[in-house]
């Protein structure tokens, strides 16, 4: 039975694997109600500890196109014996897999064994919108956003990319990401050892020549690296030229108002400011990163924006991911505990627009809609129906909307698959004892008080003492390329 | 007497008659000045004084005739503001319309709603009037049968006469009469798990926008867990404590008393739901619990009846409530 006045803690992990280094944190959450004595239970995150940072490792990789698999379950392994945390203890977080890495052959494989390894309700997670927004989380920008209206861009700059988060009094305005980071031309003793395909397509179709074997200082390593940030102030500008597209990686800067501040988080940002410098393993990655980071300071085209500087460098995406994906759901709920957790659940939003019975009329294409969506094929992937806008419901309307979810939720292709509900206001409990006097046969997850959307995915973690249960949205998964 | 200045005069008064019938602005010679001391239009925070979307009740305003602005000739110099020390205030920043609007979403709090003057504007003055009329109107309102029959709820009284004697003696309140006693003997189940009790208390409208939605979400919740209901009725001008009264006839485990709650400026219509275990005569105040705020703007009715399934079951696990409870459950 819940208790909604203990005290209760959870431990978080995040893990992020990107193009050029691996990194994990554990934080611990306090939960508290924070409701009144007299009023419905309110549970909240309250304070988050961080209770042990890893050293920044480099990314165990087989070959160009493969992770080590093996390599990255030794790191975890090795440092969760050093945090003194069992797998078992992690009721949520992330594991995120960033950058360049996301786009590797065995990328999918791999998130799957962490599932097991890392912990039971430990999501896996990538894509590129998503790793802005959780740097810009971790940096500090997205907190920053929400005093005094400024439009704050966060440029999170790894090996592989830079990914792109605007947000504005803590509202995402839009995301991009481009072909910019460290690792993108490697060195070998004074040469050039690799040059990766997009800045291949860059010198080629601005007439320069480099290969490998090719020396350091030669006049295209000199170029690639200005070009890189004059590119970044157009984007940021949102004055996309057709040259270059070429470092475009997805769409083009989304978002409508005008940039006041930039914030560089991610490994090139730790090239400025160095605030890892005091840390025994100082990192020699042997690429283009200092030389790039020099020319993002030096670029005059960047200094019309205000710099501000980032809480967190390299750790920005470990941090965010460790510390700024959990949600927690309503304190009035009803989940069927043995159900959960359950992982990767896309979620199909219905809009009721403060209308129950025109809402209602057209509810039954909502099922075929969500199983065209994310079930074409009639494997029996379950989804999440997300009511949104309902309008203030009275007992008798709770029936009729219990009992055309039920009728809907029978036409999927495997009816007797769990019900999962997300309910935007406080309905939860209610709508779920309502589907149990309806006797339904299916298990009922009713969970309310999430902001989400189509396109969207959750994890829903297992029931705390509260009654509460932790969530996870994610808003895209991979990055096709 | 000079006959060109009588003419003159004569002139000048024809004039101002003509002006004066034919309902026109007497019209003044362009180097004559109209001295006005006060400003006549608004200053201040502009932003701030713009209309909101109000809730129900509310009240609008619109010019029934068209009436030409006075021009006016003189500038108001609107003066530096000044500190006590007479040093200019340092610039502060004024929110933007976007910030204030975030504000008003999150209280229901009269705030950023302007001023006239030093003066509330007549749409705040009269939107606060209305909802101090609603909240002396749910006190002195009844609860309609008509919603009583709807939900089978029998109808017994406290031991107050009228609404007067309810407000003055509280005391009166938290005692059931001897015909409602016998009544509710004579009526309901005997030792019940648990006694539902409505009361309008404070407020009748409370009861009347609530009542239903949280009883009958109450009432299949407790069918779903299994917990066996006692026969509910409605008393009349109660007070919470009259369920030591109730508890002491009936002898039920828990007694839930839904009971409208002092209407304030921002609900009147608010219930509150009062549960305890095993109230009898002598039961002390720290073993009531209550769950309030159920209304429109606050919990939903039918989510409260929902949750409070939950509690009552957690109440007859611990056979203990309020404070005690807390206890109980470390």
């Amino acid at each position: 039975m819940s208790n909604f006045n203990k005290h209760e803690t959870i431990i978080s992990a995040g893990i992020d694997i990107g193009t050029s280094t691996t990194k994990l944190i554990i934080s611990r959450f306090s939960l508290r109600n924070v409701a009144g004595a007299t009023h419905v239970p309110r549970i909240e995150i309250t304070d988050k500890e961080i209770l042990y940072k890893s050293p920044v490792f480099r990314t165990p990789l087989q070959d160009a196109v493969t992770i080590n698999v093996r390599g990255v379950q030794e790191i975890i392994r090795s440092e969760y014996e050093k945090a003194g945390i069992q797998p078992a203890q992690i009721e949520t977080g992330a594991v995120i897999i960033t950058g360049e890495t996301a786009t590797k052959r065995n990328a999918s494989e791999m998130l799957h064994q962490l599932s097991d390894e890392a912990g039971d309700f430990l999501v896996a997670t990538a894509g590129p919108d998503l790793e802005g927004i959780i740097a810009a989380k971790g940096s500090g920008s997205y907190e920053e956003s929400g005093k005094g209206g400024r439009v704050i861009a966060n440029i999170d700059i790894g090996g592989g990319t830079a990914n792109i988060a605007v947000f504005q009094d803590k509202q995402l305005l839009g995301t991009c990401t481009m072909h910019i980071g460290g690792r993108l031309i490697e060195f070998e003793q004074g040469k050039v050892r690799t040059i990766s395909p997009p800045v291949e397509r860059l010198l080629e179709e601005q007439g320069y020549t480099l290969q490998v074997g090719d020396p350091q200082d030669a006049a295209a390593v000199e170029f690639v690296t200005t070009y890189m940030a004059e590119a970044m102030a157009r984007i940021l500008k949102k004055e996309v030229h057709a040259q270059d597209h070429v470092l475009l990686l997805g769409h083009e800067p989304n978002w409508k108002q005008p940039v006041d501040t930039i914030v560089f988080s991610g490994g090139i940002s730790e090239c400025m400011y160095r605030h890892a410098s005091d840390e025994e393993q100082v990192a020699r990655y042997d690429d283009i990163g200092i030389q790039l980071a020099e020319a993002l300071l030096r670029n005059q085209s960047l200094q019309i924006f205000e710099w501000q500087e980032p809480i967190e460098t390299v750790r920005a995406t470990v941090l965010g991911a460790g510390t700024q994906t959990t949600e927690i759901s309503g304190a009035t709920i009803q989940v069927a505990p043995h159900e959960l957790p359950l992982k990767n659940i896309p979620i199909y939003q219905y809009d009721f627009e403060a209308d129950l019975e025109a809402g209602l009329s057209n509810f039954e294409n909502a099922v075929q809609q969500a199983v065209a969506l994310y079930d074409s094929a009639k494997e029996g992937q379950n989804f999440a129906l997300y009511l949104s806008n309902l309008p203030y419901l009275g007992f008798r309307d709770v029936q009729t909307l219990a009992k055309a979810i039920v009728q809907i939720m029978n036409q999927r292709p495997r009816p007797e698959q769990p019900v999962i509900l997300v309910i935007q206001s406080d309905h939860a409990k209610v709508l779920g004892q309502t589907l149990a006097a309806l006797k339904v046969k299916q298990s009922i997850i009713c969970i309310d008080q999430i902001n989400v959307e189509t396109g969207d995915y959750i994890d829903i973690g297992k029931a705390l003492t509260s009654g509460v249960v932790p969530v996870v949205v994610k808003t895209l998964t991979f990055h096709t390329t | 007497m000079n006959e060109e200045l009588i003419q003159q005069i004569t002139k000048m008064v024809v004039e101002k008659l003509e002006a004066a019938s034919g309902g026109q602005t007497s019209q003044q010679s362009s180097n004559e000045q109209k001295v006005q001391l006060f400003s006549q239009e608004p200053i201040g925070h502009l932003a701030a004084e713009r209309p909101q979307q109000s809730p129900s009740g509310a009240v609008t305003f619109h010019s029934t005739t068209n009436e030409a602005k006075p021009q006016r000739n003189i500038a108001t110099i609107k003066p530096k503001p000044t500190t006590a020390y007479g040093k200019p205030k340092a610039e502060t920043t004024t929110p933007t319309e976007d910030q204030l609007a975030e504000y008003r979403k999150k209280t229901p709090a009269r705030i950023a709603v302007g001023r006239a003057g030093s003066r509330p504007k007549t749409k705040t003055w009269l939107q606060f009037r209305l909802d101090h009329a609603a909240a002396v109107d749910a006190v002195y309102g009844e609860v309609p049968d008509e919603l009583l029959d709807r939900l089978g709820l029998f109808q017994v009284h406290s031991k107050v006469a009228d609404k007067e004697e309810y407000i003055r003696r509280p005391d009166l309140g938290r005692k059931l009469s001897d015909e409602g006693k016998a009544l509710i003997q004579e009526r309901c189940k005997t030792s019940p798990v648990v006694q539902i009790v409505a009361s309008n208390g404070l407020s009748a409208k409370a009861i009347e926008e609530n009542l239903e939605d949280v009883y009958l979400s109450l009432e299949q919740s407790l069918n779903n867990l299994n917990i066996d209901m006692g026969t509910t009725f409605y008393v009349d001008k109660g007070r919470v404590a009259v369920m030591d009264d109730i508890g002491e006839v009936l002898k039920p485990d828990v007694v839930v008393m839904l009971i409208g709650e002092r209407p304030g400026l921002v609900s009147a219509e608010s219930l509150s739901a009062y549960l305890c275990y095993q109230p009898r005569h002598g039961t002390i105040e720290a073993d009531r619990m209550v769950i309030s705020n159920i209304h429109k703007g606050g919990i939903p009715p039918v989510e409260a009846g929902a949750y409070l399934g939950t509690v009552i079951q957690k109440i007859l696990k611990y056979e203990a409530s309020g404070v005690a409870l807390v206890q109980k459950e470390g």
